[in-house]
């Protein structure tokens, strides 16, 4: 049976645990991009924070498997604010781009239904990072190799949930089987709806043959950064191949007369 | 469209470069193996070019793929599979099934290669010769078919890659990319075998005819596919419509790699006008435009 997570931005604070805990528990080290080499210190200092937002880290990245995006909207003299939260992650699609691209099977589902990649064997050719419709995977510099959320790999292979799951504090985040959050979330959309929260949504059912990990949203997907109608790249495969295929053909007929035997005509040739 | 898809961050040197320089290769053995197998005496000198250009031009493209993996080391894993050590294919990958199409390209382009050099008596090495005469118990047509078929591949498939992404440029460019560098690749191919037999001072009337009435043809192709491309992709192909990558495409690719060959293809034919000058000039533009194609395509659909 398939594991996944419903995250229920409704009820999220934006406390940024899950962060935490994603870093904690994946020994994750301290995104390089934030980091440079100033005049007059001998270390490191942290100044590409986006310093424009609560939002510390601004996307996902081979370091930041969570991300707590901060949809902060403020009218026109700051009087009024709406301050939305949503923990964004690797959705473990169940038609996922980026295992399909794989050229080497490093990126592999396993027997709970989520998306792996095995260290030892990915090369770094970084395929999988456009193919992905959500921009999650992403590569390493130290590494060499392309890294996202495993949904806990070896938390859930050994009874536990995820990390973010277990730290987050009013259980926005939650892990289980997909079918029993799927009527959870169902419930809690429907409670939404008859409290006038018109715009209430579930993203995940549909999209790229079905997320497991999936949201319910106050707004339209794309307030949070979600694509609306994110395309599965390998689905289009067999109309770009074989438009390719025929323009081959139509080459190798261009050819054909190009160097055939009889050749052109010749200027001023005249027919008898 | 996906509105946060991240790009792969390839360099124009590494991963341009190939879909270039595999692209002449190809389009090169692919000509050179219809001449031949069409059989045309009077043509002979081009397949043998051919042969010539195909295989060292290839030999350079494994160097620029490795050198763009995080794990150069780990190359072999695009072979086999490291838990089991089987041979591996993901067919819903085109980088996994070009790959495979470029090692059996390798292989025809070689003895191709090896075939034009026992012809000319260059080749002295016995191992090479025995190797050889080992594959020539089949006529050497079969494998120019072979090699030119897997030719194509390599020609196309680095656009079908670039256009199964998720990225807004190539997913809006989607189907024409694999076409538009098929095209390329013949043109491009046609241009350096054009230029190398210019050089060697064997070049007939005929031949440069010939090659460039199909450069011709293949130029107004993909002249109409850019034109087409650009249509289809709508506001997602303001990447190559403004900046300096719009800049290289209209002014290199368009106007220098394309219109300004065709205009001295077109006033070559004139019989007034010296032949000489305007093909080498034609060719080294269809060259030049053909590797800013690739930089701009590639690069274009990365910046942010």
């Amino acid at each position: 049976m398939a594991k996944g997570m419903f995250v229920d931005t409704s009820i999220c604070t934006g406390c940024k645990a899950c962060q935490v805990a994603c870093k904690e528990w994946n020994e994750l080290p301290g995104e390089p991009a934030h980091f440079h080499k100033v005049p007059d210190r001998p270390y490191q200092v942290a100044i590409n924070f986006t310093g424009n937002s609560y939002d510390n880290t601004g996307q996902l990245s081979a370091t930041d498997w969570r991300h707590v995006r901060f949809i902060e909207q403020f009218n026109e003299n700051r009087t009024e604010a709406r301050w939305y939260f949503s923990s964004d992650s690797c959705k473990h699609c169940n038609d996922a781009g980026c295992l399909n691209a794989c050229p080497v099977k490093a990126i592999v589902r396993t027997d709970m239904g989520n998306v792996f990649v095995q260290q030892d064997v990915c090369i770094g050719c970084k395929y999988c990072i456009p193919s992905c419709p959500y921009g999650v995977i992403s590569f390493s510099e130290q590494s060499g190799t392309v890294h996202k959320c495993t949904l806990c790999n070896d938390r859930i292979h050994n009874g536990l949930g995820t990390a973010c799951a277990k730290a987050c504090p009013t259980g926005s985040i939650s892990f289980g089987e997909v079918e029993e959050l799927k009527k959870r979330a169902d419930a809690r959309l429907a409670q939404l709806k008859m409290r006038g929260f018109t715009k209430a949504n579930i993203y995940g059912y549909t999209e790229a043959g079905s997320l497991n990990v999936f949201y319910l949203f106050m707004d339209e997907p794309s307030v949070y950064g979600q694509p609306e109608h994110p395309v599965v790249p390998q689905r289009r495969l067999f109309r770009s191949a074989a438009i390719t295929v025929l323009t081959a053909v139509a080459m190798a007929v261009a050819a054909l007369i190009s160097f055939r035997e009889q050749g052109t005509k010749k200027n001023g040739e005249v027919k008898p | 469209m996906s509105p946060e898809t991240q790009a792969p961050h390839w360099e124009w040197y590494y991963i341009a470069m190939y879909f270039y320089i595999g692209g002449i290769s190809a389009g090169a053995y692919f000509i050179g193996s219809l001449v031949e197998l069409l059989g045309r005496e009077k043509l002979r000198e081009i397949s043998r070019i051919a042969y010539y250009i195909a295989f060292p031009l290839i030999c350079i493209t494994p160097i620029l793929l490795i050198a763009d993996l995080g794990q150069p080391a780990r190359f072999w894993h695009l072979f086999f599979y490291t838990k089991d050590i089987t041979p591996y294919i993901n067919h819903q990958s085109p980088l996994s099934v070009g790959t495979w199409a470029l090692l059996i390209y390798s292989g025809m382009s070689f003895l191709s290669f090896l075939n034009v050099l026992v012809a000319d008596g260059r080749l002295k090495s016995p191992a090479l010769r025995s190797l050889l005469k080992l594959f020539n118990r089949i006529p050497h047509k079969v494998y120019a078919a072979i090699g030119s078929f897997f030719g194509f591949f390599v020609a196309g498939y680095t656009g079908v890659l670039l256009n199964t992404t998720a990225r807004p440029l190539w997913e809006a460019t989607d189907p024409l990319i694999g076409s538009l560098f098929i095209v390329s690749a013949a043109s491009t191919g046609a241009a350096v075998i054009a230029r190398a037999l210019k050089r060697q001072n064997i070049v007939s009337g005929e031949m440069l005819e010939r090659l460039e009435l199909f450069d011709r043809v293949a130029m107004i192709f993909e002249l109409l596919l850019i034109i087409m491309m650009v249509i289809i992709a709508g506001q997602y192909a303001s990447p190559i419509l403004r900046g300096w990558y719009g800049l290289m495409f209209w002014g290199g690719t368009v106007a220098v790699g394309i219109l300004a060959p065709l205009w001295l293809n077109w006033s070559a034919r004139r019989p007034t006008t010296s032949v000489n000058n305007p093909v080498l000039l034609g060719a080294v533009l269809i060259l030049f435009g053909g590797a800013l194609l690739r930089i701009t395509l590639v690069q274009a659909g990365q910046i942010p």
